[in-house]
Protein backbone atom coordinates (compact mmCIF):
# COMPACT_ATOMS: atom_id res chain seq x y z
CA UNK A 1 0.00 0.00 0.00
CA UNK A 2 1.58 3.06 -1.52
CA UNK A 3 0.29 6.54 -0.21
CA UNK A 4 0.54 9.23 -2.90
CA UNK A 5 -0.54 12.77 -2.99
CA UNK A 6 -3.77 13.69 -4.62
CA UNK A 7 -2.20 14.02 -8.26
CA UNK A 8 -1.13 16.78 -10.36
CA UNK A 9 -2.80 15.64 -13.53
CA UNK A 10 -6.06 18.08 -13.41
CA UNK A 11 -6.60 17.65 -17.39
CA UNK A 12 -8.75 15.11 -16.90
CA UNK A 13 -12.69 16.27 -17.78
CA UNK A 14 -14.38 12.99 -17.85
CA UNK A 15 -17.05 13.04 -15.19
CA UNK A 16 -16.60 9.15 -14.80
CA UNK A 17 -12.98 9.69 -13.43
CA UNK A 18 -13.10 7.86 -10.03
CA UNK A 19 -10.69 10.52 -8.35
CA UNK A 20 -13.00 13.62 -9.31
CA UNK A 21 -15.97 11.17 -7.64
CA UNK A 22 -13.65 10.92 -4.54
CA UNK A 23 -12.92 14.35 -4.42
CA UNK A 24 -16.32 15.73 -4.75
CA UNK A 25 -16.67 12.76 -1.82
CA UNK A 26 -14.50 14.07 0.42
CA UNK A 27 -14.54 17.36 2.17
CA UNK A 28 -11.97 19.98 -0.04
CA UNK A 29 -8.60 19.24 0.58
CA UNK A 30 -9.18 16.40 2.22
CA UNK A 31 -8.51 13.69 -0.17
CA UNK A 32 -5.35 11.73 0.26
CA UNK A 33 -5.17 8.59 -2.59
CA UNK A 34 -3.94 5.34 -1.08
CA UNK A 35 -2.39 3.64 -4.38
CA UNK A 36 -1.12 4.71 -7.25
CA UNK A 37 -3.67 5.08 -10.32
CA UNK A 38 -3.06 2.10 -12.57
CA UNK A 39 -5.50 0.12 -14.90
CA UNK A 40 -7.17 -1.85 -12.21
CA UNK A 41 -10.87 -0.31 -12.50
CA UNK A 42 -10.29 0.76 -8.83
CA UNK A 43 -9.01 3.80 -7.16
CA UNK A 44 -9.23 4.30 -3.66
CA UNK A 45 -8.47 6.23 -0.82
CA UNK A 46 -9.05 8.27 2.53
CA UNK A 47 -10.49 11.88 3.63
CA UNK A 48 -12.93 13.29 5.68
CA UNK A 49 -16.69 14.04 5.56
CA UNK A 50 -17.63 17.34 8.06
CA UNK A 51 -14.23 16.42 9.31
CA UNK A 52 -14.64 13.12 10.46
CA UNK A 53 -12.55 10.74 8.78
CA UNK A 54 -13.43 8.11 6.40
CA UNK A 55 -12.21 5.60 3.62
CA UNK A 56 -13.65 5.26 0.01
CA UNK A 57 -13.22 3.07 -2.82
CA UNK A 58 -14.48 4.10 -6.59
CA UNK A 59 -14.56 2.11 -9.61
CA UNK A 60 -12.89 3.44 -12.50
CA UNK A 61 -15.48 3.47 -15.19
CA UNK A 62 -12.67 4.64 -17.54
CA UNK A 63 -11.49 1.09 -17.60
CA UNK A 64 -12.96 -1.07 -19.34
CA UNK A 65 -16.30 -0.04 -18.16
CA UNK A 66 -15.31 -0.35 -14.05
CA UNK A 67 -15.39 -3.99 -14.94
CA UNK A 68 -13.89 -5.74 -11.70
CA UNK A 69 -10.64 -8.10 -12.04
CA UNK A 70 -8.66 -9.43 -9.49
CA UNK A 71 -6.24 -6.66 -9.27
CA UNK A 72 -9.45 -4.10 -8.63
CA UNK A 73 -11.16 -6.21 -6.62
CA UNK A 74 -7.88 -6.59 -4.26
CA UNK A 75 -8.18 -2.66 -3.52
CA UNK A 76 -11.30 -2.78 -2.30
CA UNK A 77 -10.85 -5.62 -0.36
CA UNK A 78 -7.36 -3.37 1.32
CA UNK A 79 -10.16 -0.50 1.58
CA UNK A 80 -12.56 -2.25 3.97
CA UNK A 81 -10.42 -4.05 5.51
CA UNK A 82 -8.64 -0.67 6.82
CA UNK A 83 -11.58 0.89 7.15
CA UNK A 84 -12.29 -1.99 10.30
CA UNK A 85 -9.19 -1.43 11.54
CA UNK A 86 -9.18 2.10 11.73
CA UNK A 87 -13.14 1.98 12.55
CA UNK A 88 -14.21 4.45 10.22
CA UNK A 89 -17.27 4.51 7.55
CA UNK A 90 -16.29 2.90 4.24
CA UNK A 91 -18.09 4.21 1.43
CA UNK A 92 -18.01 2.39 -2.42
CA UNK A 93 -18.97 4.73 -5.68
CA UNK A 94 -20.17 2.56 -8.30
CA UNK A 95 -20.07 2.43 -11.69
CA UNK A 96 -18.86 -0.91 -13.47
CA UNK A 97 -20.44 -3.47 -15.52
CA UNK A 98 -19.37 -6.45 -13.50
CA UNK A 99 -16.49 -9.02 -13.24
CA UNK A 100 -13.98 -9.27 -16.04
CA UNK A 101 -15.01 -11.51 -19.02
CA UNK A 102 -10.92 -11.40 -20.13
CA UNK A 103 -10.14 -12.97 -16.54
CA UNK A 104 -12.51 -15.33 -16.35
CA UNK A 105 -12.94 -17.48 -13.25
CA UNK A 106 -10.18 -15.44 -11.45
CA UNK A 107 -12.59 -12.48 -11.66
CA UNK A 108 -15.18 -14.46 -10.15
CA UNK A 109 -13.00 -15.43 -7.31
CA UNK A 110 -11.88 -11.96 -6.65
CA UNK A 111 -15.34 -10.49 -6.97
CA UNK A 112 -16.63 -12.88 -4.20
CA UNK A 113 -13.69 -11.91 -1.87
CA UNK A 114 -15.21 -8.24 -2.05
CA UNK A 115 -18.02 -10.01 -1.23
CA UNK A 116 -16.98 -12.01 1.85
CA UNK A 117 -14.50 -8.73 3.00
CA UNK A 118 -18.11 -6.85 3.00
CA UNK A 119 -19.83 -9.36 5.31
CA UNK A 120 -17.08 -9.67 7.67
CA UNK A 121 -17.16 -5.77 8.27
CA UNK A 122 -20.98 -5.67 8.51
CA UNK A 123 -21.88 -4.19 11.39
CA UNK A 124 -18.47 -3.31 12.31
CA UNK A 125 -18.57 -0.44 10.46
CA UNK A 126 -20.89 1.75 8.25
CA UNK A 127 -20.49 0.69 4.65
CA UNK A 128 -22.31 3.17 1.94
CA UNK A 129 -22.83 2.91 -0.80
CA UNK A 130 -23.70 5.49 -4.35
CA UNK A 131 -24.55 3.98 -7.33
CA UNK A 132 -23.85 6.73 -10.07
CA UNK A 133 -23.63 4.42 -13.10
CA UNK A 134 -24.64 0.94 -13.69
CA UNK A 135 -23.62 -1.49 -11.40
CA UNK A 136 -24.27 -5.03 -13.18
CA UNK A 137 -24.43 -8.88 -11.97
CA UNK A 138 -20.95 -9.05 -9.02
CA UNK A 139 -21.24 -5.06 -9.29
CA UNK A 140 -25.01 -4.91 -7.86
CA UNK A 141 -24.18 -7.48 -5.29
CA UNK A 142 -21.57 -5.27 -3.94
CA UNK A 143 -23.93 -2.59 -3.03
CA UNK A 144 -26.17 -4.82 -2.21
CA UNK A 145 -24.99 -6.38 0.54
CA UNK A 146 -23.81 -3.26 2.24
CA UNK A 147 -25.60 -1.06 4.86
CA UNK A 148 -27.07 2.04 2.96
CA UNK A 149 -27.52 2.40 -1.17
CA UNK A 150 -27.67 5.91 -2.34
CA UNK A 151 -28.60 5.94 -6.33
CA UNK A 152 -28.10 8.80 -8.22
CA UNK A 153 -30.79 9.41 -11.69
CA UNK A 154 -27.71 7.36 -13.47
CA UNK A 155 -27.24 4.54 -11.37
CA UNK A 156 -29.09 1.15 -12.40
CA UNK A 157 -28.59 -1.91 -10.65
CA UNK A 158 -29.15 -5.05 -12.44
CA UNK A 159 -27.86 -9.03 -12.55
CA UNK A 160 -28.63 -9.76 -16.16
CA UNK A 161 -28.81 -6.74 -18.56
CA UNK A 162 -31.36 -6.10 -21.26
CA UNK A 163 -30.22 -7.98 -23.74
CA UNK A 164 -29.98 -11.20 -21.72
CA UNK A 165 -33.39 -10.45 -20.68
CA UNK A 166 -34.79 -9.81 -24.40
CA UNK A 167 -32.97 -13.51 -25.57
CA UNK A 168 -33.82 -15.36 -22.59
CA UNK A 169 -37.23 -14.43 -21.63
CA UNK A 170 -38.30 -12.17 -24.90
CA UNK A 171 -39.19 -9.12 -22.04
CA UNK A 172 -38.49 -6.31 -23.89
CA UNK A 173 -36.95 -3.73 -21.44
CA UNK A 174 -34.47 -0.73 -21.18
CA UNK A 175 -31.89 -0.46 -18.30
CA UNK A 176 -34.11 2.15 -16.51
CA UNK A 177 -37.02 0.91 -16.06
CA UNK A 178 -35.17 -2.89 -15.10
CA UNK A 179 -32.87 -1.49 -12.38
CA UNK A 180 -33.03 2.65 -12.37
CA UNK A 181 -34.17 4.39 -9.22
CA UNK A 182 -37.84 3.91 -9.40
CA UNK A 183 -37.86 0.19 -9.85
CA UNK A 184 -35.13 -0.09 -6.91
CA UNK A 185 -36.49 2.45 -4.82
CA UNK A 186 -40.08 1.84 -4.86
CA UNK A 187 -40.57 -1.84 -5.82
CA UNK A 188 -37.51 -4.09 -4.93
CA UNK A 189 -36.51 -2.09 -1.93
CA UNK A 190 -32.95 -2.62 -2.98
CA UNK A 191 -31.98 0.91 -3.22
CA UNK A 192 -32.67 3.29 0.61
CA UNK A 193 -32.17 6.78 -1.13
CA UNK A 194 -32.84 8.23 -4.94
CA UNK A 195 -31.79 11.55 -6.08
CA UNK A 196 -32.08 13.72 -8.86
CA UNK A 197 -28.27 13.36 -9.72
CA UNK A 198 -24.77 12.86 -8.87
CA UNK A 199 -24.12 16.12 -6.47
CA UNK A 200 -26.96 15.18 -4.27
CA UNK A 201 -26.09 11.44 -4.65
CA UNK A 202 -22.62 12.18 -2.70
CA UNK A 203 -24.40 14.66 -0.54
CA UNK A 204 -26.94 12.12 1.12
CA UNK A 205 -23.96 9.86 1.34
CA UNK A 206 -21.91 12.48 3.29
CA UNK A 207 -25.05 12.76 5.38
CA UNK A 208 -25.19 9.57 6.30
CA UNK A 209 -21.39 8.78 6.70
CA UNK A 210 -21.73 12.19 9.47
CA UNK A 211 -24.26 10.64 11.01
CA UNK A 212 -22.92 7.00 11.85
CA UNK A 213 -19.19 8.20 11.75
CA UNK A 214 -19.53 10.45 14.55
CA UNK A 215 -22.56 9.43 16.59
CA UNK A 216 -22.25 12.44 19.37
CA UNK A 217 -23.51 11.99 22.60
CA UNK A 218 -27.02 12.16 24.03
CA UNK A 219 -27.55 15.73 25.88
CA UNK A 220 -31.21 15.77 27.63
CA UNK A 221 -30.35 19.08 29.43
CA UNK A 222 -30.24 20.56 25.70
CA UNK A 223 -33.76 20.24 25.27
CA UNK A 224 -36.42 22.39 27.38
CA UNK A 225 -39.31 19.95 29.09
CA UNK A 226 -42.12 21.58 27.32
CA UNK A 227 -42.04 21.42 23.38
CA UNK A 228 -39.99 23.92 21.76
CA UNK A 229 -41.13 25.74 18.48
CA UNK A 230 -41.53 23.39 15.34
CA UNK A 231 -40.70 20.56 17.78
CA UNK A 232 -44.90 19.95 19.63
CA UNK A 233 -45.48 16.28 17.56
CA UNK A 234 -49.08 16.43 17.95
CA UNK A 235 -49.25 19.94 16.48
CA UNK A 236 -48.95 18.46 13.02
CA UNK A 237 -51.43 15.57 13.78
CA UNK A 238 -55.19 15.44 12.78
CA UNK A 239 -57.80 16.42 15.88
CA UNK A 240 -60.07 13.38 14.63
CA UNK A 241 -58.46 9.86 15.67
CA UNK A 242 -59.91 8.38 12.64
CA UNK A 243 -58.28 10.47 10.20
CA UNK A 244 -55.03 9.32 8.74
CA UNK A 245 -52.25 11.72 8.87
CA UNK A 246 -48.99 11.49 7.63
CA UNK A 247 -46.10 10.79 9.76
CA UNK A 248 -43.04 12.23 8.38
CA UNK A 249 -44.13 15.65 9.73
CA UNK A 250 -44.01 13.60 13.07
CA UNK A 251 -40.67 12.53 12.73
CA UNK A 252 -39.06 15.72 11.79
CA UNK A 253 -40.77 17.45 14.80
CA UNK A 254 -38.98 15.18 16.94
CA UNK A 255 -35.63 15.68 15.64
CA UNK A 256 -33.36 18.13 16.04
CA UNK A 257 -33.31 18.80 12.27
CA UNK A 258 -34.93 17.03 9.46
CA UNK A 259 -33.21 13.71 8.86
CA UNK A 260 -32.74 11.29 6.16
CA UNK A 261 -35.20 8.67 5.22
CA UNK A 262 -34.02 5.63 4.20
CA UNK A 263 -36.66 3.74 1.91
CA UNK A 264 -39.29 6.14 1.80
CA UNK A 265 -41.15 4.31 -1.42
CA UNK A 266 -40.49 1.31 -0.58
CA UNK A 267 -42.70 -0.35 2.21
CA UNK A 268 -43.91 3.68 2.97
CA UNK A 269 -46.86 2.36 6.01
CA UNK A 270 -43.58 2.22 8.00
CA UNK A 271 -40.96 5.17 7.94
CA UNK A 272 -37.52 4.40 8.94
CA UNK A 273 -34.99 7.88 9.47
CA UNK A 274 -31.86 8.57 10.65
CA UNK A 275 -31.44 11.77 12.10
CA UNK A 276 -30.01 13.69 15.16
CA UNK A 277 -32.07 13.56 18.24
CA UNK A 278 -30.91 15.79 21.35
CA UNK A 279 -27.49 15.88 19.71
CA UNK A 280 -27.28 12.41 19.03
CA UNK A 281 -27.62 9.82 16.27
CA UNK A 282 -30.55 8.43 16.77
CA UNK A 283 -32.96 5.73 14.31
CA UNK A 284 -36.82 6.45 14.06
CA UNK A 285 -39.63 3.93 13.52
CA UNK A 286 -43.30 5.40 12.84
CA UNK A 287 -46.33 3.88 11.30
CA UNK A 288 -47.55 5.82 8.65
CA UNK A 289 -51.15 5.90 9.00
CA UNK A 290 -51.35 7.98 5.39
CA UNK A 291 -50.10 5.05 3.71
CA UNK A 292 -52.38 1.17 3.83
CA UNK A 293 -54.19 2.34 6.85
CA UNK A 294 -50.29 3.05 9.15
CA UNK A 295 -50.64 -1.18 8.95
CA UNK A 296 -48.03 -3.33 9.17
CA UNK A 297 -47.59 -5.55 6.32
CA UNK A 298 -44.84 -8.07 4.72
CA UNK A 299 -42.80 -5.83 3.40
CA UNK A 300 -42.37 -3.01 6.10
CA UNK A 301 -41.91 -5.41 8.27
CA UNK A 302 -39.20 -6.68 6.79
CA UNK A 303 -37.76 -2.89 6.03
CA UNK A 304 -38.17 -2.16 9.57
CA UNK A 305 -36.41 -5.56 10.82
CA UNK A 306 -33.33 -5.00 8.66
CA UNK A 307 -33.03 -0.92 10.04
CA UNK A 308 -33.49 -2.05 13.44
CA UNK A 309 -30.66 -4.42 12.72
CA UNK A 310 -28.54 -1.90 11.20
CA UNK A 311 -28.91 0.55 14.21
CA UNK A 312 -28.51 -2.02 16.90
CA UNK A 313 -25.16 -3.26 14.77
CA UNK A 314 -23.53 0.39 15.08
CA UNK A 315 -24.73 1.00 18.03
CA UNK A 316 -27.12 3.87 17.25
CA UNK A 317 -30.17 3.87 19.75
CA UNK A 318 -33.99 3.70 18.42
CA UNK A 319 -36.76 5.46 18.55
CA UNK A 320 -40.45 3.72 17.69
CA UNK A 321 -43.69 6.04 17.29
CA UNK A 322 -46.68 3.81 17.21
CA UNK A 323 -49.66 4.22 15.58
CA UNK A 324 -50.97 0.95 14.06
CA UNK A 325 -54.27 -0.94 13.50
CA UNK A 326 -52.54 -4.26 13.17
CA UNK A 327 -51.31 -6.37 10.49
CA UNK A 328 -52.68 -5.57 6.89
CA UNK A 329 -55.42 -8.62 6.29
CA UNK A 330 -55.77 -10.45 3.01
CA UNK A 331 -54.94 -13.63 0.90
CA UNK A 332 -52.28 -11.73 -1.17
CA UNK A 333 -50.33 -10.94 2.37
CA UNK A 334 -50.41 -14.33 3.53
CA UNK A 335 -48.67 -15.80 0.78
CA UNK A 336 -46.44 -13.43 0.66
CA UNK A 337 -45.12 -14.07 3.68
CA UNK A 338 -46.23 -11.78 6.22
CA UNK A 339 -46.01 -14.32 8.87
CA UNK A 340 -42.37 -15.07 8.09
CA UNK A 341 -41.49 -11.49 7.21
CA UNK A 342 -43.25 -10.33 9.72
CA UNK A 343 -41.25 -12.60 12.12
CA UNK A 344 -38.10 -10.98 11.16
CA UNK A 345 -39.44 -7.64 12.86
CA UNK A 346 -40.17 -9.53 15.99
CA UNK A 347 -36.31 -11.14 15.95
CA UNK A 348 -34.96 -7.98 15.56
CA UNK A 349 -36.75 -5.88 18.05
CA UNK A 350 -36.19 -8.81 20.83
CA UNK A 351 -32.51 -9.46 20.16
CA UNK A 352 -31.62 -5.69 20.15
CA UNK A 353 -29.54 -4.09 22.99
CA UNK A 354 -29.41 -0.50 21.60
CA UNK A 355 -31.49 1.93 24.13
CA UNK A 356 -34.66 1.70 22.12
CA UNK A 357 -37.96 4.00 23.13
CA UNK A 358 -41.36 3.45 22.48
CA UNK A 359 -44.12 6.35 22.38
CA UNK A 360 -47.84 4.89 21.22
CA UNK A 361 -49.50 8.09 20.18
CA UNK A 362 -52.78 6.56 18.95
CA UNK A 363 -53.56 3.26 19.10
CA UNK A 364 -51.33 -0.36 19.47
CA UNK A 365 -53.76 -3.00 18.78
CA UNK A 366 -52.72 -6.91 18.62
CA UNK A 367 -50.14 -8.67 16.68
CA UNK A 368 -49.10 -5.08 15.51
CA UNK A 369 -48.66 -3.81 19.11
CA UNK A 370 -46.17 -6.59 20.04
CA UNK A 371 -44.44 -6.46 17.20
CA UNK A 372 -44.16 -2.41 17.22
CA UNK A 373 -40.89 -2.66 19.90
CA UNK A 374 -43.35 -3.69 22.98
CA UNK A 375 -42.22 -3.96 26.50
CA UNK A 376 -42.53 -7.71 25.98
CA UNK A 377 -39.99 -7.69 23.43
CA UNK A 378 -37.68 -5.79 25.90
CA UNK A 379 -37.99 -1.70 24.93
CA UNK A 380 -36.02 0.50 26.87
CA UNK A 381 -39.13 2.08 28.06
CA UNK A 382 -42.88 2.78 26.41
CA UNK A 383 -44.51 5.72 26.71
CA UNK A 384 -47.83 6.74 25.57
CA UNK A 385 -49.86 9.77 25.06
CA UNK A 386 -53.01 10.49 26.91
CA UNK A 387 -55.39 9.58 24.64
CA UNK A 388 -53.89 6.50 23.41
CA UNK A 389 -55.71 3.13 22.90
CA UNK A 390 -53.71 -0.37 23.69
CA UNK A 391 -55.72 -3.14 22.70
CA UNK A 392 -55.98 -6.79 21.04
CA UNK A 393 -59.10 -4.28 18.84
CA UNK A 394 -60.41 -1.32 18.45
CA UNK A 395 -63.61 -1.12 20.89
CA UNK A 396 -65.91 -1.73 17.90
CA UNK A 397 -64.35 -4.69 16.05
CA UNK A 398 -63.93 -6.07 19.55
CA UNK A 399 -67.61 -6.08 20.33
CA UNK A 400 -68.54 -7.14 16.83
CA UNK A 401 -66.63 -10.18 17.86
CA UNK A 402 -67.88 -10.90 21.66
CA UNK A 403 -71.05 -10.08 21.34
CA UNK A 404 -71.90 -11.82 17.87
CA UNK A 405 -74.72 -13.52 19.15
CA UNK A 406 -76.26 -11.03 21.40
CA UNK A 407 -76.24 -8.02 18.43
CA UNK A 408 -77.65 -11.11 16.30
CA UNK A 409 -80.96 -11.51 18.72
CA UNK A 410 -81.46 -7.66 19.25
CA UNK A 411 -84.38 -6.35 17.16
CA UNK A 412 -83.05 -4.65 14.30
CA UNK A 413 -84.46 -1.40 15.13
CA UNK A 414 -82.49 -1.71 18.59
CA UNK A 415 -79.36 -3.42 17.29
CA UNK A 416 -77.48 -0.34 16.75
CA UNK A 417 -77.98 1.51 20.22
CA UNK A 418 -77.15 -1.65 21.57
CA UNK A 419 -73.85 -1.93 19.70
CA UNK A 420 -73.03 1.93 20.92
CA UNK A 421 -73.88 0.55 24.24
CA UNK A 422 -71.48 -1.98 24.29
CA UNK A 423 -69.28 -0.36 22.51
CA UNK A 424 -68.87 2.78 25.18
CA UNK A 425 -68.58 -0.79 27.89
CA UNK A 426 -65.95 -2.19 26.20
CA UNK A 427 -63.86 1.11 25.80
CA UNK A 428 -64.04 1.11 29.22
CA UNK A 429 -63.29 -2.05 30.72
CA UNK A 430 -60.64 -2.86 28.01
CA UNK A 431 -59.63 0.14 25.93
CA UNK A 432 -57.53 2.99 26.48
CA UNK A 433 -54.43 3.11 27.99
CA UNK A 434 -55.10 2.61 31.73
CA UNK A 435 -55.10 -1.27 31.48
CA UNK A 436 -51.97 -0.90 29.90
CA UNK A 437 -50.53 0.80 32.55
CA UNK A 438 -52.03 -0.85 35.26
CA UNK A 439 -50.13 -4.31 33.98
CA UNK A 440 -46.94 -2.28 33.39
CA UNK A 441 -46.42 -2.56 29.58
CA UNK A 442 -46.69 1.17 29.29
CA UNK A 443 -44.27 2.65 31.79
CA UNK A 444 -45.89 6.27 32.05
CA UNK A 445 -48.61 8.42 30.30
CA UNK A 446 -46.98 11.88 29.04
CA UNK A 447 -48.33 15.12 27.53
CA UNK A 448 -46.89 15.67 23.46
CA UNK A 449 -45.31 18.58 24.70
CA UNK A 450 -42.52 16.74 26.63
CA UNK A 451 -42.30 13.96 24.59
CA UNK A 452 -38.76 14.97 23.29
CA UNK A 453 -37.69 15.44 27.17
CA UNK A 454 -39.23 12.24 28.12
CA UNK A 455 -37.68 9.84 25.24
CA UNK A 456 -34.41 11.84 25.48
CA UNK A 457 -33.92 11.18 29.53
CA UNK A 458 -35.27 7.75 29.16
CA UNK A 459 -32.37 7.20 26.06
CA UNK A 460 -29.47 9.04 28.65
CA UNK A 461 -30.25 6.60 31.42
CA UNK A 462 -29.85 3.53 29.81
CA UNK A 463 -26.29 2.01 29.62
CA UNK A 464 -24.83 2.45 25.85
CA UNK A 465 -24.91 -0.85 23.89
CA UNK A 466 -24.24 -2.27 20.41
CA UNK A 467 -25.75 -5.45 19.40
CA UNK A 468 -22.79 -7.83 18.31
CA UNK A 469 -23.56 -8.85 14.85
CA UNK A 470 -23.53 -8.12 11.18
CA UNK A 471 -26.19 -6.96 8.93
CA UNK A 472 -27.41 -9.11 7.26
CA UNK A 473 -29.78 -7.16 4.16
CA UNK A 474 -32.77 -8.93 5.01
CA UNK B 1 -45.52 8.36 -19.10
CA UNK B 2 -48.86 7.57 -17.39
CA UNK B 3 -48.54 6.60 -13.82
CA UNK B 4 -51.50 4.11 -13.15
CA UNK B 5 -52.60 4.39 -9.12
CA UNK B 6 -54.04 1.06 -7.52
CA UNK B 7 -55.82 0.29 -4.49
CA UNK B 8 -53.39 -1.07 -1.71
CA UNK B 9 -55.53 -2.58 0.42
CA UNK B 10 -59.47 -3.66 0.59
CA UNK B 11 -61.78 -0.05 0.90
CA UNK B 12 -64.69 1.32 0.42
CA UNK B 13 -63.96 4.89 -1.63
CA UNK B 14 -65.57 7.41 1.07
CA UNK B 15 -64.85 10.70 -0.99
CA UNK B 16 -63.94 11.56 -4.67
CA UNK B 17 -61.80 14.80 -4.52
CA UNK B 18 -60.03 15.55 -7.64
CA UNK B 19 -61.63 15.61 -11.41
CA UNK B 20 -60.23 13.92 -14.30
CA UNK B 21 -58.68 16.37 -16.21
CA UNK B 22 -57.15 18.24 -12.68
CA UNK B 23 -53.44 18.44 -12.98
CA UNK B 24 -52.13 17.53 -9.95
CA UNK B 25 -48.90 17.52 -7.92
CA UNK B 26 -47.02 14.62 -6.17
CA UNK B 27 -48.96 14.46 -2.71
CA UNK B 28 -52.08 15.84 -3.83
CA UNK B 29 -55.24 14.15 -2.66
CA UNK B 30 -57.28 12.58 -5.31
CA UNK B 31 -60.04 9.96 -3.47
CA UNK B 32 -60.06 9.02 0.42
CA UNK B 33 -60.88 6.01 1.07
CA UNK B 34 -62.04 4.02 4.34
CA UNK B 35 -60.51 1.02 5.46
CA UNK B 36 -59.53 -0.44 8.86
CA UNK B 37 -61.77 2.38 10.40
CA UNK B 38 -59.67 4.96 8.72
CA UNK B 39 -59.90 7.51 6.48
CA UNK B 40 -56.89 6.77 3.91
CA UNK B 41 -55.99 9.45 1.33
CA UNK B 42 -54.89 8.11 -1.63
CA UNK B 43 -52.32 10.24 -3.35
CA UNK B 44 -50.75 11.04 -6.41
CA UNK B 45 -47.18 9.64 -6.69
CA UNK B 46 -45.51 12.11 -9.16
CA UNK B 47 -46.76 15.41 -10.63
CA UNK B 48 -48.92 15.40 -14.33
CA UNK B 49 -52.87 15.35 -15.52
CA UNK B 50 -55.37 13.51 -14.14
CA UNK B 51 -56.52 11.46 -17.55
CA UNK B 52 -58.88 8.74 -15.88
CA UNK B 53 -60.50 8.33 -12.31
CA UNK B 54 -61.82 4.75 -12.14
CA UNK B 55 -64.16 5.08 -8.81
CA UNK B 56 -66.89 6.56 -7.40
CA UNK B 57 -68.00 7.31 -4.52
CA UNK B 58 -69.62 4.42 -1.89
CA UNK B 59 -67.52 1.87 -4.55
CA UNK B 60 -65.91 -0.90 -2.85
CA UNK B 61 -62.03 -1.40 -4.05
CA UNK B 62 -59.80 -4.61 -4.18
CA UNK B 63 -56.49 -5.02 -3.21
CA UNK B 64 -54.86 -4.03 -6.76
CA UNK B 65 -58.12 -2.30 -8.56
CA UNK B 66 -57.41 1.00 -11.02
CA UNK B 67 -58.16 4.25 -8.88
CA UNK B 68 -56.51 6.77 -11.18
CA UNK B 69 -54.53 7.40 -13.87
CA UNK B 70 -51.75 10.22 -13.90
CA UNK B 71 -50.21 11.51 -17.08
Amino acid sequence: MTTTSVSADQSTTDYRDPELRLRALFDAGSLRLLMSRDTSGVLWARGEIDGTPAIAYATDATKMGGAMGTEGCQHIVDAIDAAVRERVPVLGLWHSGGARLAEGVVALDAVGQVFAAMVRASGRVPQISVVLGPAAGGAAYGPALTDIVVMSAAGRIFVTGPEVVRSVTGEQVDMERLGGPEPHGRRSGVVHVTTKDDESALAEARKLAALLGRQGRISPADIPAEAEEGHDLSAVMPAEANRAYDVKPVVKALLDAPGVELHAKWAPNVVTTLGRFAGRTVGVIANNPMRLGGCLDASSAEKAARFVRMCDSLGVPLIVLVDVPGYLPGLGQEWDGVVRRGAKLLHAFAEAVVPRVTLVTRKAYGGAYIAMNSRSLGATAVFAWPNAEVAVMGASAAVNILHRKKLAAAPPEEREALRAQLIEEQVRVAGGVNRALEIGVVDDVIKPAETRRRIADAIAAAPAARGAHGNIPL
Amino acid sequence: MAEEIRAEMVANVWKVVAAAGDTVAEGDTLVILESMKMEIPVVAESDGVLRQLAVNEGDVVQEGDLIAVIE
